[in-house]
């Protein structure tokens, strides 16, 4: 069993932070679910980057093109070379959305703050109520969408009609298809429950400890390799609702196992379980972790 | 004209003659003026009940009807400033006011405020669920 994550440069403490958040090489980048906890207070010198209003393309259905990723980093003096540290809300999921995409437009130097808001206020360190700072402008230059990290529906169907392996992140209701049955319930909907067949289910808070940091490399080994039975070279596909708690375990797979080949399948479940013909399955998967483990609120996906 | 609307119109001027980034500033200045929970009804928000199961939030909800007028009771998580500024928005405006003009009042008030740019699609839904579960309340409130 693993004693380190595969990739523990990855990874910085909040004392980490707090030493080189003014460092001219580093930006320090917030990323929420709520859109106001910035303006409440965040690291000194943070910039703000928002998944859906920032990162999302406001008409059709996909992340911002390359040219747009690169005016954004650019507006935000953020430079090819600088070294990023993404934290957030609810164990620094949406951060983990938005380190995803900066890898997939290929930025190099990608860290993330344990722990995220959650760990900076509980180590008793200073929230800063300053307007968002303007640095001066780059000319960053985006690479082409890295698709090694990046599915899109023909694969993931491709994927699962071989029987590879696939995470569904979600919460043991979505998974097994209950939840759609609640009355009056507008979350980003699908007009069928369920799941991919074939994919077992972590859900994907089941990799934090209380404290928003991740479990440790022995425990997490044992999550996903143990009882969810992935194999570390085998490909591998993440998916949720939307494509961001699966961004989550994509970094835990990828940054902390250090699986090599794994994907986030952004379509997710508002695409599956919205497509004439594709395969469902409902009810406990065969390979359906122990769903009494389960305990975390924070389990579903809605921005309200 | 009713007072909900008045109301309406009066916060709507107050977030138009802002910045779309400043708007969020008064959204904030919302969520912070959201009265705290009254102590008689902590313990139904800690026994989990009245919860607005339409928002992944916790968001905790009791419409009083007074003689016809109702008043809006929320609790809503600290961390989830945006839902709290945009529940106390809609207490605000309906706060004292007749049903009849809470049930009355315009569907799309949620759009209103100008923050759809600031907050995206996503979320605006989130809040036209809540805005809609207030709604639904207060009507039952007469029914009852």
């Amino acid at each position: 069993m693993a004693k380190e994550y595969a990739n523990p440069e990855v990874l910085v403490s909040t004392a980490w932070v707090a030493e080189h958040h003014a460092d001219p090489n580093v930006r320090v980048i917030e990323s929420d679910e709520d859109v106001l906890l910035y303006q409440m207070g965040h690291v000194p010198g943070a910039v703000k980057i928002d998944w859906h209003t920032d990162l999302q393309d406001q008409v059709v259905r996909d992340y911002i093109d390359k040219r747009r990723f690169a005016e954004l980093c650019s507006s935000k003096g953020i430079s090819n070379d600088t070294t990023v540290v993404f934290y957030g809300d609810k164990n620094n999921w949406w951060a983990c959305y938005a380190f995803w995409v900066f890898k997939l437009y290929g930025h190099k130097d990608c860290r993330l703050m344990n722990g995220g808001r959650k760990r900076w206020e509980a180590d008793g360190r200073a929230w800063s109520r300053e307007p968002e700072p303007n640095y001066p402008r780059t000319s960053y230059v985006a690479g082409d969408p890295d698709l090694s990290i990046r599915a899109f529906q023909p694969e993931v169907l491709k994927h699962q009609q071989k029987g590879r392996p696939l995470v569904d992140v979600r919460s043991p209701g979505e998974y097994t298809g209950e939840l759609l049955h609640m009355a009056d319930y507008p979350q980003e909907g699908a007009l069928r429950g369920g799941h991919i067949p074939g994919a077992c289910n972590v859900p994907w808070s089941r990799s934090v400890n209380d404290d928003g940091t991740f479990k440790s490399p022995k425990e997490l080994e044992k999550l996903y390799a143990g009882e969810a039975g992935l194999k570390r070279r085998a490909p591998v596909i993440a998916y949720c609702r939307i494509g961001e708690r699966s961004s989550h375990t994509w970094f835990v797979l990828q940054y902390l196992l250090g699986f090599p080949k794994v994907k986030n399948y952004d379509g997710s479940w508002t695409e599956w379980g919205n497509t004439v013909g594709v395969p469902i399955e409902k009810g406990p998967g065969p390979k359906t972790t122990d769903l009494a483990a389960s305990k975390s609120p924070e389990t579903a996906e809605s921005t309200s | 004209m009713s007072a909900v609307n008045e109301r309406i119109d009066e916060i709507v001027g107050e977030f138009a003659e802002l910045e779309p980034r400043e708007r969020l500033e008064l959204l904030l200045e919302f969520a912070e003026k959201l009265a705290p929970l009254p102590e008689h009804y902590r313990a139904q928000r800690d026994a989990g009940l009245n919860r607005v199961h339409e928002c992944q939030t916790p968001v905790f909800l009791w419409v009083e009807n007074q003689g016809g007028r109702v008043n809006i009771i929320a609790d809503v998580a600290p961390e989830a400033p945006t839902v709290k500024g945009f529940v106390s928005i809609l207490a605000d405006i309906y706060h004292g006011a007749p049903a009849a003009d809470v049930i009355a009042a315009p569907a799309d008030i949620v759009q209103r405020f100008g923050l759809t740019e600031a907050l995206g699609m996503v979320r605006m839904r989130g809040l036209q669920a809540i805005s809609q579960h207030i709604r639904r309340r207060v009507a039952e409130s007469i029914a009852n």
